[in-house]
């Protein structure tokens, strides 16, 4: 299923918040 | 025929979605599984989060599957009619596909530990697993079904629980997930046939098929390799081999997942090989659509739901399940658990005690010790 840019883009944001703290 | 979707199972954890990542933007996820309930010790869900939910569920590619409902349990608790109330207000927020959860009893005091055990396979408990099973279609007003159980304690309890699992989900058209990685483990610890056990499935109600990795436990006992479904590796061959043997005999098969815990996600090459395992499972898939019959698709709805104004419960195996979680938590050995076991209420009652192999009596203690350490 496509994702848009966007989505993706947070997505990548918010994983990094949530793995570094 | 609806395509068969390549999905992951998919929670708010930082190395999941790190090792999905690449996936989603490749855009080769098809659906995600979300375990709704795992959100319980969570302030605030990012707005990135409920925003991929919502995503999939305006594509109805959206399936939850619970983990802490306890279908089983004697006794009804106010954390389940809370985990009800929980589910109704997500299904008012997001379309899910279905609802799922794991079948069998959680033997910790709390209701967010525990791992989940088999019961007997009775006329009482098949009342009491119908009622539950009611209550969550009519929290969620969408197909609703039950995952096999990978531990089981003897190879004829085995051999009987497609059959019970199909008696539980009838009242209410409901669905099957098959865990071909719990299977397995079955064959495996009971030295079976793949083709024997699968065939004591009823595969015309499998929607969902799950596979994932897990681990090797040595018995202290008798020396035997125990296969545990940990999903803390990665997808061994077998059940990718297992996997294309099923695809084809389940019509109504609708997602196959792709399973793994994010505590084993964390080192880029177990990301790689998670990204590996998903690329496998793809294309195993796009092989067996090609082979599946052209039959009528069942929908999992119901033709009616009636649940009723009292909550089925069954006192005496409330009683029989908190005295077996005390003999599995707090047995300093396997002797000491037999010992217990024949001065317990389940020694010669329907649990069928006596039949219990040995290797599976001592893996129900470390399951159970392990969770009671974390409850400590």
């Amino acid at each position: 299923m496509k994702l848009s840019k966007a989505l993706i883009g947070a997505m990548l944001i918010g994983i990094t918040i949530q793995a570094t703290g | 025929m609806p395509a068969i979707i390549p999905s992951i199972a998919c929670n708010l954890d930082a190395d999941i979605l790190s090792a999905s990542l690449p996936l989603f933007s490749e855009h080769r996820v098809g659906g995600i599984e979300w375990s709704f309930d795992a959100l319980y010790g969570i302030e605030q869900v990012p707005e990135w989060f409920t925003e991929l939910l919502t995503a999939y569920s305006n594509e109805r590619r959206l399936v939850g599957h619970g983990v802490y409902f306890s279908i089983f349990s004697g006794r009804w608790s106010e954390d389940q009619q809370n985990w009800l109330n929980e589910l109704k207000l997500l299904s008012q927020k997001f379309k899910f596909d279905h609802i799922s959860e794991h079948f069998g009893f959680m033997t910790g005091k709390s209701f967010h530990h525990g791992a989940p055990l088999s019961i007997p396979y009775t006329g009482s408990t098949l009342r009491l697993g119908r009622d539950r099973l009611s209550r969550i279609y009519d929290a969620c007003r969408c197909p609703v079904g039950l995952e096999n159980l990978a531990f089981s304690y003897s190879l004829d309890e085995v051999k009987r629980h497609g059959e019970f699992l199909e008696k539980l989900v009838e009242p209410l058209n409901g669905f099957i997930i098959l865990d071909l990685h719990n299977l397995y483990c079955q064959v495996h610890n009971f030295s079976a046939d793949f083709e024997d056990l699968i065939k004591l499935y009823p595969l015309d109600r499998v929607r969902e098929i799950h596979i994932s990795g897990g681990s090797w436990e040595q018995s202290v006992l008798t020396g035997k390799q125990v296969r545990r479904d940990t999903h803390d590796e990665s997808v061994p061959d077998e059940v990718f081999d297992l996997l294309r043997k099923t695809l084809s005999r389940c019509p109504n098969l609708k997602y196959v997942v792709l399973e793994q815990l994010g505590d084993a996600l964390k080192t880029s090459g177990s990301r790689k090989a998670f990204y590996s395992d998903f690329i496998e499972m793809e294309s195993i898939i796009a092989a067996g659509s090609k082979s599946r019959p052209d039959t009528q698709t069942n929908l999992f709805s119901p033709d009616y739901n009636l649940v009723s104004d009292q909550v089925a419960e069954d006192h005496d195996l409330y009683l029989q399940q908190r005295e077996l979680s005390g003999i599995l938590e707090t047995s300093g050995s396997y002797e000491q658990a037999v010992d217990r076991l024949k001065l317990s209420s389940l020694h010669n009652s329907e649990w069928d005690t006596q039949n219990w192999q040995p290797y599976m009596l001592e893996t129900a203690m470390n399951i159970a010790q392990k969770w009671k350490s974390t409850d400590d």
